[in-house]
């Protein structure tokens, strides 16, 4: 099936596979409340967010680690992992000349040079180096404009009255195993706040990168748009090489108020694994939206392209009358990478609206699901939903599976679903022939059609990472 | 669950020992396996994925027993529901074949009758298929039925024959707080032709149980219409699987139709287990006050260069609640696999409510599949249009509704009985709660 010349560009190794020696102050191993309390000691918080951390911790341990997503993995030892590791900082750095000069130089490889970006992109960074945030662009400009956007450790400092208010009200403690892992142990992540009325003046981006082998991260993420606010947020990804596998369970939590937008973008280009399977980030991802307010908006684009296995489900609660979920997605799988994505729509409110688009190509050996749910609530009069699943087979050892489940309690909703899966025929491929395009462009040039649904979603930059990458991850599988 | 949901089988199985024993040793053989496995399973609960929208606690609250003596049957009552195309009849009432209501037939054409007969006739076909479609490791209610198996409907047709008249199946339940395990083998014969009815009704009213097992097999280049009509009492409940076997080149086609029980459950299985097989799948579930319709289907693509056709559709007045599960399955190297599925549901009231999952899980590249599900009320527009013509609100809506529904009973092959359900559905879609 696959020609030599197009083997290569499928195996091209992960670039950005390399450790930066940073001496990093790493909690031992194991997990029990005196671990709890050294994270939430070293990091000087509050006693309210020790007890959400130790309640959390109490549910954690009577729950059962879920077995129905459409993944395999080896079973995961809690005990074996270390929960707090942060690069080791003398003191508090004013600007981007005191970041750690070989800190600066994993960025540059990583073709994220932060003072290029300011200058390039206009967009804010706030650079999570494993868990603690290091630096923080921009955050004059948007003071200026009344927005807060902080780690959320700063903010636990800086404005305890927003985060207490916010935390665990969208994705509470006990909501799953993973989203109750994080709330027990969470080092750091990002906060954003936006004020009654106010549009960002830019977007928010925040690059993950998790570096030192074996020490699982668990990011915490929490958005709160005000009344009539709009915000726009990236997220990209990119972690060093290991063969040991790496567990990331973050939760993400949006706020949107009265006729607020959210906009959340992702790219996650995670190590999957080398092609045999080996090694590779374990990615179980809580994120959930929640449109409190009349006439709020979340949308969710996502493109999901590595990770040894992915399991995530950006979600919107359509509480309040009106509102709006979307959810965009693309994931791509290889060689034997898993994933089991998709999304929750839950209308609750009257008139609430919400579209599913997702995109899935399956290469390799790999497995590709989507799961979503569509529930609409007994009191959501008019709820209209319209998904789409499209799936695409590159290969004949891969597998690509759909499991919607929609669930209507309302006559005068309206939903609508459909799925395709097809494959790069040889029809069209001799049509572009014909026309003189050569078999990589062509194939390429599919997949970039396939996806633009999708594609046309995201910010930009991201629209030209993610259609690079694509191409990289992927081209010419097909021959 | 609060019932104690092992002991639901245990209590069920009690009556076992009472059964007459088989004449065959492989059958007595089978029978064992069956009750040995059902003794290690446990009856299903909402925990269950496949049983999530389905709790059967009802159920098990009431321990049905075998009907301990066959009924005197309501002769009349039973015969209004006898399909006069059909050739041939086997008439069970309350889990007895009645030889009085049946007309068994054992020809050229076709043998129609009893388990007894077809040992007679060809034992070893008979052990090489009976239990081989609908396997009981995983299935409580598969196993207990196997358990009990005792009397089966046979029907066999001779390789190339054309059975032109159809068969009818019924199962009919006269007394209450009973439990019948009907059982079904249908053998069509390379390049055979057959049209099978099964019907399952009731003369009381009343809560009893059925616990079905249908198994078909489909031989080279055969084929096969199915038509199964679901038309218990109001308090009945209903479980069953009906698994067809494809062999290569095959041709199946199914209408069911489920319009009666408290809680119903259809397991549908198809295997497509030669090259180049055919089949089409259609469903219809019309459920009001407070009962439940599930039908989980599954569809085997197994082989190369099968096609697949699907249509399912609900319709739920009242608080009732329908369930659909549309499992296809493509299987590594069943390539050009062709496949649609579609999931139509209509819900009448504010209190209706559907379950629905369309679920696609493909490992060949070279395949078409999709499918579709859809879940709305009836078009204003066009209940306007049919008002705009003179027509009532309520006859415009129940004009709407029945002609959602005759999309399915439409294509069922037998007049009589297409007429039969259209005006159950008629009179299922008249006259009831009107939308709010």
């Amino acid at each position: 099936m696959t020609s030599p010349a197009l083997q290569n560009l499928i195996e091209q190794p992960y670039r950005h596979g390399f450790v930066t020696e940073i001496e990093a102050d790493v909690a031992p191993k194991g997990l029990s409340e005196d671990t709890i309390r050294l994270i939430s000691l070293k990091k000087g918080e509050p006693e309210w967010l020790l007890e959400f951390r130790l309640k959390a911790f109490q549910r954690w341990l009577g729950m059962i680690e879920p077995a129905w997503p459409n993944v395999k993995y080896p079973k995961i030892d809690f005990q074996d992992i270390s929960y707090y590791s942060a690069p080791k900082r003398k003191k508090k750095l004013a600007s981007m000349d005191e970041v750690d000069p070989e800190l600066r130089r994993t960025f540059e490889k990583l073709g994220v040079p932060l003072h290029e970006q300011k200058a390039l992109a206009g967009v804010a960074v706030d650079v999570i180096f494993d868990s603690v945030s290091v630096t923080t662009t921009y955050k004059k400009r948007l003071a200026e404009a009344g927005v807060i956007f902080c780690s959320i450790s700063e903010a636990v400092r800086d404005h305890p009255e927003l985060v207490r208010k916010y935390l665990g009200s969208v994705v509470p403690p006990g909501d799953n195993f993973y989203a109750a892992l994080n709330s027990a142990v969470f080092t750091d992540g990002s906060f954003c706040f936006i004020p009654r009325g106010v549009r960002c003046p830019m977007e928010l981006s925040t690059y993950f990168r998790i570096n030192t082998e074996e020490s699982g991260q668990f990011e915490r993420t929490l958005i709160v748009a005000e009344e009539g606010s709009h915000v726009s947020y990236l997220e990209g990804c990119t972690a060093p090489k290991f063969d040991t596998n790496q567990l990331h369970a973050a939760v993400v939590e949006l706020v949107a108020l009265d006729d607020a937008e959210i906009k959340y973008s992702t790219v996650q280009n995670w190590y999957a694994g080398d092609k045999d399977g080996k090694g590779g980030i374990y990615n179980f991802v809580t994120k959930r939206g929640l449109c409190k307010g009349r006439n709020a908006k979340i949308s969710w684009t996502q493109v999901e392209t590595g990770s040894a296995i992915t399991w995530k489900y950006p979600s919107c609660v359509l509480l309040g009358d009106n509102s709006i979920g979307e959810f965009y997605s693309v994931a791509l799988t290889n060689h034997h990478q898993q994933a089991d994505t998709g999304t929750k729509m839950i209308h609750v409110g009257r008139n609430t609206r919400s579209r599913i688009i997702s995109k899935g190509i399956s290469a390799g050996q790999s497995h590709n699901s989507y799961r979503g749910l569509v529930k609409i609530g007994a009191r959501a009069e008019n709820a209209r939903n319209f998904s789409q699943c499209d799936s695409m087979l590159i290969g004949d050892t891969c597998g690509a599976y759909t499991f919607p489940y929609i669930h209507a309690q309302n006559n005068t909703a309206t939903v609508e679903h459909e799925a395709t899966t097809s494959k790069i025929g040889e029809d069209q491929l001799f049509y572009f022939a014909s026309r003189g395009i050569a078999p990589e462009e062509a194939v390429s040039m599919i997949i970039n059609g396939f996806v633009k649904e999708v594609f046309t979603q995201l910010p930009m930059e991201f629209a030209v990472e993610a259609t690079k990458l694509l191409g990289l991850k992927l081209e010419g599988s097909v021959g | 669950m609060t019932a104690d949901t092992h002991g639901y089988l245990a209590s069920l199985l009690a009556a076992h020992g009472a059964l007459p024993t088989g004449p065959a040793a492989w059958l007595a053989r089978l029978r064992g396996a069956a009750l040995e496995r059902a003794n290690a399973l446990a009856v299903p609960t909402t925990r269950d994925e496949d049983w999530r929208f389905t709790d059967l606690s009802p159920l098990y609250k009431t321990s049905f027993q075998r009907a301990a003596a066959p009924a005197a049957a309501p002769a009349d009552a039973i015969r209004r529901h006898f399909v006069p195309e059909a050739g041939s009849r086997l008439v069970f009432v309350d889990g007895y074949y009645s030889p009085e209501l049946s007309t068994p037939q054992d020809d050229g054409e076709a043998y129609v009758g009893t388990l007894a007969g077809a040992l007679r006739r060809d034992a070893a076909r008979l052990e090489a298929q009976l239990a081989r479609h609908a396997g009981f490791d995983d299935d409580a209610f598969a196993a207990v039925n196997t358990a009990y198996l005792h009397d089966c409907a046979v029907v066999a047709v001779p390789r190339g024959a054309k059975v032109g008249r159809p068969v009818q199946l019924l199962f009919v339940a006269t007394q209450t707080e009973r439990v019948a395990y009907p059982r079904v083998l249908a053998m069509v014969g390379g390049g055979a032709e057959l049209t099978l009815v099964e019907d399952y009704l009731a003369i009381a009213e009343g809560a009893y149980f059925v616990n079905g097992v249908t198994e078909l097999a489909v031989d080279e280049n055969a084929s096969l219409r199915h038509v199964r009509v679901q038309r218990d009492g109001e308090a009945a409940f209903h479980i069953a699987t009906c698994v067809a076997s494809l062999a290569r080149d095959a041709r199946y086609v199914s209408q069911s139709v489920s319009f009666g029980a408290r809680i119903s459950r259809l397991n549908h299985g198809v295997r497509q287990q030669g090259e180049g097989t055919d089949c089409q799948l259609d469903g219809l579930a019309l459920v009001a006050g407070r009962q439940l319709a599930d039908t989980h289907s599954f569809i085997d693509h197994a082989r190369a260069r099968g096609r697949s056709r699907q249509l399912h559709k609900c319709i739920v007045d009242g608080a009732g609640h329908a369930v659909f599960n549309g499992r296809i399955l493509v299987r590594q190297g069943a390539q050009l696999t062709d496949s649609a599925q579609s999931s139509r549901n209509l819900l009448l009231t504010g209190r209706a409510h559907v379950d629905t999952k369309p679920q696609l899980e493909i490992l060949a590249d070279d395949v078409k599949c999709a499918h579709g599900a859809t879940v709305g009320q009836l078009d204003q527009d066009h209940v306007f249009y049919l008002r705009s013509r003179g027509l009532s609100e309520p006859a415009a809506r129940n004009l709407l509704t029945y002609a959602f529904a005759a999309d399915v009973v439409d294509r069922i092959p037998v007049a009589s009985l297409r007429g039969a359900l259209e005006a159950l559905a008629l009179q299922r879609t008249q006259g009831k709660e009107q939308p709010e």
